[in-house]
């Protein structure tokens, strides 16, 4: 009466009754059934495969599904089947390894109906096949350094070549030092080799089996230099940490001098190609973002210099007058309005340069007008620019020199007068660079 | 001989492996995960004084062995031994790692066949593992012994570090092992031990009992074994114990008291000590809460900062730290083995089990490894892996179907004597 079946009252098939004759039938229809699906080696338990297949790759039922199999009642069928193979035997039976060499007789569990064959490790039993000479061979072939190696260290070579399987380092840690003195791995392997090498030359053996060439002084060399690696001080290690971090730096700073007088070449070829740059700046621009994401990955040094070079680009020298074409009529003097993108600053500097060039601010907009005073404010603009790198330049320049001479007392840094500029620069046209790192 | 085996490799033919330490001695059936029992390497030893009481036990029990030239009585196992016993004397027959006192030797092995294994000892092959500096001599003897005496259908002998490897399915390994009396850095090239480079030292678990048993004794604690108390009250933290002396038998012996109060040593230990993961710090450790410890007969207080510095004994030494210990096997080996050395150093041993001892020497290895080698710790998490990590490695080997040739039968051990343990078990 568990049955959700039973609670509704709906009539329940009769479970069919488990004979004999219905369960196999029933056997060798799953049997069939799962033949397609289940590649499982014989032997290996069900619950070590279902770790690596699933029965039929599915995902599991959420719900126990045995009903659903359309068996019947799963359980008890489950239950039954069990007992319907017949038990096979096991028994604690003697067995023969023919990997051994004294037929020595031990037991293990064994099924009765499984048939005596070889033992099946047996055939895991693989051996290495050293090769070995005879006194004569030794003496006309193998004498070749007599003081290095003699017939007794020759033998005692190729026996523990053969017990240990040529694990060289193995075998030159169970070298006898006592009697035959001491060996490194690379002298065991190559006087193996070279045995080896003028055995097979001496017996004219197939040439397909390659002897092997042993070069023992790339080896020891090898190893001198990995011993030395492993063997470096935690000091060595820092200096040479240390080290490699100055050469970075260094290279850093040198890249940042070849990119400042780059930087100072463009601004001047700027100034040459105003006009070029008014069409490029959206180009330009492109670049320079590019530069300053760079810039950010390798500053060791920020420099005031720098961040003012770099600002003059980020702002794109000069301005960028809006054409008006295809805007429909407009009037001309909107040609020389200032375009709207440009910068707080840029706008203050370019009203306190036309003051003081005494130049009228919004001069009648005939066309030429209109083209010259608009190429007159951007070039306003890029004068504003390089004054105050020139001042930024100026200014480090002189607090270098501070520094030189409060590190090095007594001395004075001359400053070649070519680098000096000509007249003093007008500070109060634009205020030194805003930007972040101006304080730094 | 089924397919499943096949498929997996193994082949159980009734192999017995045995692992004898300086503080037990661990035996059961290969293929099985844990031994069957871990049996103390000390035997009491007592008088053959007719004690009427003693007598009937005698005679009923079968692992108290009389020889008839030797009247004295040996008592194996922890009920027999730890019962506290006139004149009784704690003796071990470990030496150094290796087998020392044959004969009290023979008395634990008797017992184990007789009452462990319970079955004769010419049906079982045996695996033993031994230290990786065991000598000739203790080999031959021990192979002897084994085919001579016991009749034992096959035999072998493991180096403990290899089957310690072989545990933590590595076959090249640096294995660092922490027992009782001593800790060493073994390095296990492809299954064979590289002898020359194996570094040991004396501080192990007892070196701990010992300085815990100074500094407990400095701070006027009275260490009394749980066998001297009969009643105990309840008392509050550190306050003076109260509780009543049992009725003891009289002449009980150094000897016996020492090894009860090592055990409750070794308790303390087990629970009280810890390992900074850096070298000791005062004001770390005293910012760690402080564990609670009662002792038997009643007293009981908490433990801060000494749980730390006692444990650091075994690391912080210039020698025989175990960090150095490793780095120093390391170095030994030669510089093509170093870097898959580095890459699985197994933990093993009970003295590991110490709370922080597997962090604190890879903190301690890491530092003296060159800088960009990759460390890789392989210890087991379960105590009992870790305990008995050689007995584990044992019971693989001697249950693997290509391990069966490796045997010495005792065919060959006829034919050419115990010589040939030196050749066959490298
Ligand atoms: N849980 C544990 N915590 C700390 N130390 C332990 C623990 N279990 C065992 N020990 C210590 O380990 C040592 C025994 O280690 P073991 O590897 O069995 O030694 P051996 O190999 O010499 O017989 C003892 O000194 C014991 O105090």
């Amino acid at each position: 009466m568990a049955d959700v079946r039973d609670i509704l009252d709906i009539e329940r098939a009769n479970t069919p009754e488990v004979t004999r004759e219905s369960f196999l039938v029933q056997k060798r229809r799953n049997f069939e059934k799962a033949k397609g699906v289940s590649k499982r080696p014989e032997g290996m338990h069900r619950e070590v495969f279902a770790l690596l297949y699933n029965d039929n790759k599915d995902a599991p039922p959420l719900l126990p599904t045995d009903t659903a199999l359309g068996i019947g009642a799963g359980y008890k069928q489950a239950k039954a089947r069990l007992g319907m193979k017949k038990v096979r035997k096991w028994e604690w039976a003697p067995f023969n390894n023919p990997a051994r060499t004294d037929g020595a007789v031990f037991h293990h569990w064994r099924r009765t109906t499984d048939d005596q064959k070889d033992y099946p490790f047996a055939k895991f039993n693989k051996q290495l096949q050293i090769p070995t000479y005879t006194m004569t061979e030794y003496n006309t072939h193998l004498r070749t350094n007599v003081q290095k190696w003699n017939k007794a260290q020759t033998d005692h070579l190729f026996d523990l070549a053969k017990r240990f399987d040529l694990r060289f380092i193995v075998m030159a840690d169970r070298w006898d030092r006592a009697q035959h003195g001491v060996k490194s791995v690379e002298d065991l392997k190559e006087r193996y080799y070279e045995v080896v090498g003028l055995l097979a030359k001496a017996k004219g053996q197939n040439s397909d089996k390659k002897s092997y060439a042993f070069d023992a002084e790339h080896e020891r060399k090898r190893k001198d230099q990995l011993k030395k690696l492993f063997e470096r001080t935690t000091q060595q290690v820092e200096e040479e940490q240390m080290l490699l971090n100055e050469l970075k730096k260094i290279e850093a700073r040198k890249k940042e001098r070849e990119r400042k007088t780059q930087d100072l070449q463009k601004l001047i070829s700027q100034a040459d190609q105003q006009s070029d740059v008014a069409t490029n700046v959206q180009s330009a621009r492109k670049y320079e973002k590019k530069l300053v994401k760079k810039k950010l990955h390798h500053q060791p040094r920020p420099s005031k210099v720098d961040s003012v070079v770099n600002a003059i680009e980020i702002g794109g020298s000069g301005i960028k007058f809006s054409d008006l074409r295809g805007s429909g009529v407009s009037l001309r003097s909107q040609k020389m309005k200032l375009p709207a993108n440009i910068g707080q600053r840029k706008v203050k500097a370019l009203e306190q340069a036309i003051q003081e060039f005494k130049v009228d601010p919004s001069p009648p907009p005939t066309e030429e007008i209109c083209n010259a005073f608009n190429e007159l404010r951007s070039d306003m603009v890029l004068l504003c620019e390089l004054r105050t790198a020139l001042s930024t330049c100026v200014y480090e320049m002189e607090s270098l020199k501070h520094q030189y001479e409060a590190a090095c007392p007594g001395k004075t840094l001359n400053i070649p007068p070519s680098l000096i500029p000509a007249e003093p620069i007008k500070e109060e046209i634009i205020e030194p660079g805003t930007s972040a790192s101006t304080n730094a | 001989m089924s397919a499943g085996n096949m498929l997996y490799g193994g082949d159980e033919i009734g192999a017995l492996v045995f692992d004898p330490g300086h503080h037990s001695l661990r035996v059961g059936y290969a293929q099985e995960d844990t031994p069957k029992a871990e049996i103390p390497s000390v035997v009491g030893v007592g008088p053959s004084a007719p004690d009427t009481n003693m007598d009937i036990e005698t005679k009923t029990d079968n692992n108290i062995t009389q020889n008839n030239a030797d009247t004295r009585k040996y008592y194996v196992d922890t009920t027999y031994v730890n019962v506290p016993r006139t004149q009784m004397e704690i003796q071990t027959y470990m030496k150094d790692g290796m087998i020392d006192n044959w004969d009290l030797f023979e008395k634990v092995i008797d017992y184990t066949y007789a009452k462990v294994i319970q079955s004769d000892p010419e049906y079982h092959p045996v695996l033993f593992s031994e230290a990786s500096w065991n000598v000739r001599n203790n080999r031959e003897k021990l192979t002897e012994l084994m085919f001579e005496k016991y009749n034992v259908p096959a035999f072998y002998l493991v180096k403990n570090a290899v089957l310690a490897a072989f545990s933590s399915g590595r076959a090249t390994a640096l294995v660092v092992d922490s027992g009782a009396t001593h800790t060493s850095a073994v390095p296990v090239h492809e299954g064979y031990v590289l002898s020359q480079a194996v570094v040991k030292s004396p501080l192990g678990g007892d070196y701990l009992s010992m300085q815990c048993r100074q500094h407990l004794e400095k701070q006027g604690i009275d260490l009394s074994p749980a066998y001297k108390i009969a009643s105990k009250d309840v008392v509050k933290e550190r306050d003076n114990a109260r509780f009543t002396l049992r009725k003891l038998p009289e002449n009980l012996t150094q000897s016996w008291q020492n090894y009860m109060l090592k055990s409750l040593l070794q308790d303390f230990q087990m629970n009280i000590l810890q390992v900074l993961e850096n070298p000791y710090d005062e004001r770390v450790a005293a910012q760690i809460p402080s564990v609670h410890y009662e002792f038997p007969n009643g007293y009981h207080q908490e433990f801060g900062s000494e749980r730390f510095k006692l444990a650091e004994s075994l690391f912080d030494h210039a020698m025989l730290g175990a960090g150095q210990l490793a780095s120093t096997s390391v170095g030994m080996c030669d510089a093509d083995v170093r870097l898959s050395l580095f890459g699985s150093v197994v933990v093993t041993g009970g003295n590991t089990l110490l709370q922080g001892f597997p962090e604190r020497l890879n903190r301690d290895l890491q530092l003296r490894a060159p800088s960009n080698t990759r460390l890789k710790m392989i210890s087991a998490n379960g105590s009992v892996e870790r305990r008995f990590g050689a007995w584990i490695g044992g019971s693989i080997l001697a249950s693997i179907g290509t391990f069966q040739q490796m045997w010495i039968s005792s065919q060959e051990y006829e034919e050419s004597g115990k010589g040939q343990v030196e050749r066959k078990c490298p």
